[in-house]
């Protein structure tokens, strides 16, 4: 219920940017910037190339108004562009770039936002290696199944839906979401 | 029901169940089993691990001029002056649409059911077969005239030749 309303709002705001209402473009924005930056951060786990992956996500959207038909849920058209330039990007930077930075932020990571915290220095570096782990066990996945995992854990989005983002079926997004979290459950099984 | 693990069968339960997004329903047939059956147990245990430690992982804030810098871009997208034209009268294109099109099926209707002389072909071909048997006949009576002419001499040059 609370699903379709929100696809008829949703797509009804796009089809108003359709028809040159720059205001609901800035309500869909307002809506999905968040979503649509943290998710493509967790994948590429890059704060400059996520915000620059989600700006051209919403660029794409803006761009794509005229032809734009609520085929389907306006979301999963969302996150299927966001997930297609975060996989593209990956594929691009895996083999050169990304292993770089993935082992230099895993030196770097944990002092990085130390200060910036109210918390105490000893409860802090305890929150960073954690979240550090965590990183470092998602970033470890393939990226599809990787993709599954931010979608259904974060963004709370169904199977179907999840399928549909990334053209496969239901039954395929299950299997991948239990192999991708079987893989965590033996990296992370040391966390409380 | 039966055991996720062993049948293969709805092994995503295991999964809502840890985060607490099945439905009452199933989750109440889950808590049985999870009694009984300690591999599922043990899975639905370490998966609440795993969903606590993601849930702990918030991603840095969307820097202040993320709008900004969007809206810097799109002003760099190149429009076409037809768009720049028209995107004023975007907005009253919609209601305007359907009014339109009711408009030009009626006048189409009008023009489809008004009989016109004209537009009955069996007359327009008599005319056409009329009007070249005329052209045909005059045709030949100017030939037949100018054979003749030319047949008769003149009258000037007959009397310089007897000279």
């Amino acid at each position: 219920m609370g699903a379709s309303a929100a696809l008829d709002y949703d797509a009804e705001l796009m089809l108003r940017v359709k028809d040159g209402d720059e205001a609901s473009f800035g309500l869909l924005l307002d809506k999905y910037r968040a979503s649509v930056s943290h998710f493509l951060y967790r994948m590429v786990q890059d704060q400059g190339v996520s915000e620059e992956l989600a700006q051209e996500v919403f660029l794409r959207v803006y761009k794509s108004r005229e032809t734009y038909e609520p085929a389907a849920k306006f979301t999963t058209w969302l996150f299927r562009i966001a997930t297609h330039l975060a996989l593209n990007w990956l594929r691009d930077e895996k083999n050169e770039r990304a292993q770089e930075r993935l082992d230099q932020s895993t030196e770097d990571g944990p002092a990085r936002e130390v200060a910036d915290r109210a918390a105490t220095v000893e409860q802090q570096m305890v929150y960073e290696v954690k979240v550090e782990e965590v990183r470092c066990a998602v970033a470890a996945l393939p990226d599809k199944q990787r993709a599954a995992v931010l979608m259904h854990k974060y963004e709370e989005m169904e199977y179907s839906q999840i399928a549909k983002v990334l053209s496969c079926s239901e039954s395929a997004v299950k299997s991948l979401l239990f192999r991708a979290y079987e893989t965590l459950r033996v990296r992370l099984a040391h966390m409380a | 029901m039966n055991c996720p693990i062993k049948s293969q069968e709805n092994t995503d339960w295991l999964l809502e169940y840890s985060a607490g997004r099945l439905d009452s329903e199933h989750a109440a047939l889950m808590a049985r089993h999870l009694e009984t059956c300690p591999e599922c147990a043990r899975i639905v245990h370490a998966q609440q691990r795993v969903w606590n430690a993601l849930s702990q992982w918030e991603p840095e804030p969307v820097s202040a001029d993320f709008d900004r810098r969007l809206y810097r871009k799109i002003d760099a997208q190149p429009a076409s002056w037809i768009d720049r034209l028209f995107r004023p009268l975007r907005p009253f294109w919609r209601p305007v649409v359907p009014l339109a099109a009711a408009c030009l099926l009626i006048v189409a209707g009008v023009v489809l059911h008004t009989p016109r002389a004209s537009l009955n072909p069996a007359d327009s071909q008599v005319r056409v077969e009329n009007t070249s048997a005329e052209q045909v006949e005059r045709t030949l009576d100017d030939m037949q005239m100018l054979r003749e002419l030319a047949v008769t001499p003149a009258p000037e040059e007959s009397t310089s030749k007897s000279m």
